[in-house]
């Protein structure tokens, strides 16, 4: 009986072209992702039949907690000269000067915390805390304990997270939440100026469970200072009519 | 591929010519870039979020345009957003476990015209006007409007027949061809057009929409309940504070049939 003889086979396979797959598909993903913003607190979107997308540039996004808390996003035009790192410190200087008008108790920063707010994405804590909040940034593990200062995770009870808003339909006496979003109107970029007056530069991000009370505190500030038009963040519904 | 053949000397002084591999395995290199996708794939945003735009008048205009809306009170629909509590129960949907929305609605006056308050701060349960109603979707196998939508859409006939005539229109190529895609942009332009113009028109007899809610209602009622308004073509809708006569009228309400 003859022995069936088995070719021995390499069974070495070629990667090069998996390769070369993988690298194109990795150089797409770099180039068209944009990162999802880190933010204060996850909500879940109502669903709407509306089609109209999201700004992506150009708008200031008004995040709202089922518990009341308000953060605030600017996302600025980056293709032109007003980058959203020297406006951001544009807008921090803006907000301090109308504190300043009505408060005694005066507020400064230093160009350390305007180079940190300028990096930041959501921010959202009273002025008069803004400035220990900004210095948390030089500090050890200074990124994490911002985070959890803005999410309200932080073991000091003092940290209050959050801007502070009120029912107020007094405009010469703004609260907090009305100072950040009249600074928000003067900054250089008039786009974004633009944008707020026809109503696709103000988004309302909230949950579908937030109670309707704390979204129209929202919106009545919003139109205390003259800002009658906004949109509200909706997730697309199935179809339906 | 992924071999590189050397060939040393050219066999000038020995005979043979010798030959080497250099094969470079890119297992690990695919493994990484494997990894590196995923982390992209992961951490984009592919669907962007909708919007929804909505304008409301400024503070001052308000107290103005009390009077405007008491002149059409014929016209006038008021919409009030709630969540189900039943005295003593605690009924949740089902499916989420969430509250239940729940809407009321009534035409006109609260409590018609004699209205709700009788002398001596008295609530006359008789004259309470509100109703009860829902957001549902349209039935299934039939297609017909159901809850809140019915209601809206009975109020609002003038408008809808126009552009329901529209819509036929459109799909029958009376606004430009739909062949092509620059012809259907174009058409759905001129529909537009032509929707927002009737939605406007004096003429049509349309109700004007009042929204309130209760400090139990949620976000997502307010947003579909502006998605109604969307849907069927409402044009003026305003988004109000609740009264007194509104309050009594859903205590009242709830009173007699929330038990």
């Amino acid at each position: 009986m003859g022995r069936v003889k088995i070719a021995r086979k390499s069974t070495f396979i070629d990667m090069t072209a998996m390769s070369d797959v993988t690298v194109l598909l990795l150089t797409f993903f770099m180039l068209t992702s944009t990162f999802l913003q880190k933010e204060p607190t996850t909500v879940i979107t109502p669903p709407s039949v509306s089609t109209e997308k999201v700004q992506e540039t150009n708008f200031v996004q008004v995040l709202l907690s089922p518990e009341g808390k308000v953060w605030l996003t600017m996302n600025n035009d980056t293709s032109s000269n007003w980058s959203n790192e020297k406006m951001k410190m544009a807008l921090l200087d803006k907000v301090s000067e109308i504190y300043n008008e009505s408060h005694k108790n005066k507020i400064s920063f230093t160009p350390e915390q305007k180079y940190t707010f300028s990096k930041v994405g959501s921010f959202g804590v009273p002025l008069n805390q803004l400035g220990e909040f900004l210095d948390l940034a030089s500090q050890q593990e200074g990124q994490t304990r911002m985070d959890e200062w803005l999410a309200g995770e932080d073991e000091n009870p003092n940290h209050v997270t959050g801007i502070p808003i009120s029912w107020n339909s007094d405009e010469s006496k703004p609260n907090e939440f009305q100072m950040w979003m009249k600074a928000m109107r003067q900054t250089e970029n008039s786009n974004l100026a633009d944008k707020i007056k026809d109503g696709t530069g103000v988004a309302i991000k909230a949950d579908q469970n937030t109670s309707f009370d704390i979204v129209h505190m929202v919106m009545d500030n919003l139109q205390t200072i003259h800002m009658n038009k906004f949109t509200l963040l909706t997730a697309l519904k199935g179809a339906e009519e | 591929m992924a071999e590189v053949q050397q060939n040393n000397g050219g066999g000038k002084g020995k005979g043979h010519q010798k030959k080497m591999t250099i094969r470079v395995d890119f297992t690990p290199m695919v493994d990484m870039n494997m990894l590196l996708i995923t982390f992209f794939m992961l951490c984009t945003t592919m669907i962007k979020s909708q919007t929804l735009t909505i304008a409301l008048p400024s503070n001052e205009k308000v107290q103005n345009e009390e009077n405007m809306s008491q002149a059409s009170a014929d016209d006038a629909v008021t919409i009030i957003l709630d969540a189900k509590r039943k005295t003593g129960s605690f009924d949740v949907d089902t499916v989420n476990g969430k509250v239940q929305p729940i809407i009321y609605y009534y035409f006109g006056k609260p409590g018609g015209d004699a209205g709700i308050l009788g002398p001596g701060g008295t609530v006359l349960s008789e004259n309470n006007n509100i109703q009860e109603s829902q957001f549902l979707a349209n039935d299934e196998k039939s297609g017909r409007a159901r809850g809140i939508r019915e209601i809206i859409q009975q109020r609002n006939k003038d408008v809808l027949t126009e552009i329901n005539k529209l819509k036929e229109k459109y799909a029958n190529g009376g606004f430009g061809s739909l062949e092509t895609k620059d012809g259907r942009e174009k058409a759905q332009m001129a529909y537009d057009e032509a929707a927002s113009k009737i939605r406007k028109d004096e003429n049509l007899k349309k109700p004007v929409i009042i929204i309130k809610s209760t400090p139990q209602a949620s976000f997502g009622s307010l947003v579909s309940v502006l998605d109604e308004m969307q849907i069927n073509s409402i044009s003026k809708y305003q988004i109000d504070n609740m009264t007194k006569a509104d309050s009594l009228m859903v205590i009242d309400y709830q009173n007699r049939h929330h038990k």
